[in-house]
């Protein structure tokens, strides 16, 4: 453990950055007002793939990636390759059919597209079990970094660390702070990058690209202490690689908030671009998250100290901080670090737990339980519903079920089960109707849930449908569910099938 | 004044003659591009493995400092699909320009 007085100025440090934040948004907000302002403003091609990089990062990118990698070497770039892979399907299927389509939520989209209020209605669940899934593994992020920065244990950490999430979400609120997803990402790379650097040159690799430094250590982890990062099929066999990395690119392509980051590009071409730049943008923290892992296995083989899995499964997702302080980083580059990771997992957390409480307060509330509400009404239902998420959140955070990005990557399967297929048939299949969508997102539900809830009792569910990588088979099941159901219900009607033929892919006629 | 004709039923499989036939070639080439070389190295593996961890010359060959299958997985596939996209985009940018012009020029 180490001593408070070192801990005190890391703590500053990320202090001061989220006051930079709040300090850069309202500068922003003098110099353009968004009506948009969680989802930020439009900054051309590269800001947009800023924006779509920030908006992507989360403790799951900053904190958990690394962390698989430490524990499974190269199964874990199953990760690597599905988070990334997932944004070439995005682009070529649909970035620029729903910019042409003009509803960016899922369920507006699942709502208009399928004129079923019942299908609007499933997809505003989804989106908040989405929210709610995603959220747990954030606020663990949160716990951790915090719990290290305040010297306590874990759960005391994360009851901290979302208290002053809330109040920081409040606070921009209050204050009508823009988000400046430009400036996040700045932050968010140079935390994740200084460190590495520093290591790489404290161990006498090459530092200038820590990228290509870390392979000088996994040789030297492999030939003097006999531990292979790189073996393929040590930490999982192909068919699990194949199916994680499969259920995190659907998922990354049916994520409502990827999906709606198309919202605020004003073209279809620059919606393309933006996401080749995000994609970059990404890259270069993927790129680097196994050296973290791999410092971190070198020290402990070097210190003689190898934690048995168990241990080493408990250090995981702290393995990126663990790594820069047993690495000697100095105290205000370790506050750089932890200030990244807390921005990472906090604008996610804002962001989702905003489209959560607005699928709530907007598909949900205004739509099935008050039609009436006044604008004033819905707003405030959204405030209520954001605390009430963040709350739900908390609890099931406080015993979190897994690794940050194993938690993650669930969220991926049931968004790649339902909102993917729904979203894909949704645009390219014009005879696709509501029943079919109903029917898929409840199949899609059902085998995201199989494996936790009857997995026990039924082990082929277990098998066929793991809990991160259920979207293997579940995906093309829930496409063939829709299209057998659609083509035993009468189609949709005449209006949206002429509207996706002459609007969606008539364009250029 | 065009004839009205059978209207198009949207069908990723049936795609409208024109703009939307070239569009659907690109699809289907980024994603033969993407699928193969993902998933297919990995196969490539698991058929050349010498040993149950999956042991074989790919791995034991030496790439920018990293394991020729590290390297390829962890750093070669992301710039892979940022090069997908980017041809993609090039591509998609000229057919519409193409097309546009056929119609009204409205892309200039």
């Amino acid at each position: 453990m180490t001593s408070a007085s070192e801990q005190l100025l890391p703590l500053a440090i990320v202090g001061t950055i989220l006051a930079a934040f709040v300090f850069v948004g309202l500068r922003h907000k003098t110099l353009a007002a968004s009506e948009y302002d969680i989802r930020g403003r439009y900054t051309g091609r590269l800001g947009g793939g800023a924006a779509i990089a920030s908006n992507w990062m989360s403790a799951a990118s900053f904190l958990g990636m690394a962390g698989l990698i430490y524990l499974y070497g190269y199964f874990a770039l199953a990760y690597v390759i599905g988070w990334t892979g997932g944004y070439v399907l995005l682009l070529v299927l649909m970035a620029e059919q729903i910019r042409r389509f003009g509803k960016f939520t899922a369920p507006e989209f699942v709502g208009d597209r399928y004129a079923s209020p019942a299908a609007r209605l499933i997809a505003a669940g989804v989106s908040i079990g989405i929210t709610v899934i995603y959220c747990i593994a954030q606020f663990k992020g949160i716990g951790i970094v915090f719990g290290w920065l305040f010297g306590v244990e874990y759960r005391t950490g994360v009851l901290i660390g979302v208290a002053i999430l809330v109040s920081f979400i409040v606070l921009c609120g209050m204050l009508g702070v823009t988000r400046s997803q430009q400036f996040q990402y700045l932050v968010i790379i140079t935390a994740f990058i200084l460190p590495l650097m520093y290591l790489a040159h404290r161990f006498g690799y090459f530092w200038v690209l820590p990228q290509f430094g870390y392979g000088a250590a996994m040789d030297e982890l492999a030939t003097r202490f006999k531990i292979d990062m790189a073996a393929p099929f040590a930490g999982g066999s192909l068919f699990q690689w194949t199916s994680l990395c499969f259920t995190l690119m659907v998922g990354t392509a049916g994520l409502p908030h990827v999906l709606s980051r198309f919202y605020v590009v004003p073209n279809v071409r620059d919606a393309r671009w933006s996401v080749v730049w995000g994609l970059f943008f990404i890259a270069l923290v993927y790129w680097s998250a196994p050296a973290y892992a791999v410092f971190a296995r070198l020290m402990e083989a070097r210190a003689g100290a190898i934690p048995d899995p168990a241990t080493a499964r408990q250090l995981a997702d702290g393995i990126v901080l663990t790594a820069a302080r047993q690495g000697g980083v100095p105290p205000w580059l370790l506050g750089v670090l932890a200030a990244g990771a807390v921005s990472a997992a906090f604008f996610t957390t804002a962001g989702l737990l905003m489209t959560g409480a607005a699928s709530f307060s907007h598909d949900i509330y205004a739509s099935f339980i008050n039609r009436h509400a006044t604008d004033r009404r819905k707003m405030s239902v959204a405030k209520s519903a954001t605390l009430v998420l963040a709350g739900i959140v908390l609890l099931l955070a406080l015993n979190p079920p897994g690794l940050i990005a194993e938690i993650a990557a669930t969220a991926f399967a049931l968004a790649g089960n339902t909102i993917f297929p729904v979203f894909l048939l949704g645009i390219w299949w014009g005879r696709t109707n509501g029943h079919g969508a109903i029917a898929g997102m409840l199949t899609g539900i059902a085998v995201t849930f199989a494996a936790p809830l009857l997995g026990s009792t039924f082990p082929l569910l277990s098998r066929l449908f793991p809990v991160t990588s259920s979207a293997f088979f579940g995906a093309p099941l829930v496409i063939l569910v829709i299209i057998t159901v659609s083509l035993l219900t009468p189609p949709p009607d005449e209006r949206m099938r002429r509207f996706l033929a002459d609007e969606v892919h008539g364009h250029l006629d | 004044m065009k004839i009205p004709r059978t209207r198009y039923e949207v069908n990723l499989f049936r795609p409208k003659e024109g703009y939307m036939v070239d569009e659907l070639a690109a699809i289907v080439a980024v994603l033969f591009g993407w699928g193969t070389l993902t998933f297919g190295f990995q196969f490539l593996l698991r058929f050349l493995e010498e040993t149950p961890s999956g042991e074989s010359f790919l791995t034991r060959l030496s790439f920018f400092n990293l394991p020729f299958h590290f390297w390829f997985t962890g750093q070669m596939l992301p710039l892979w699909f940022i090069i997908l996209c980017l041809a993609f985009n090039l591509y998609i940018d000229r057919l519409t320009m193409r097309h546009s012009r056929n119609r009204d020029r409205s892309y200039d």
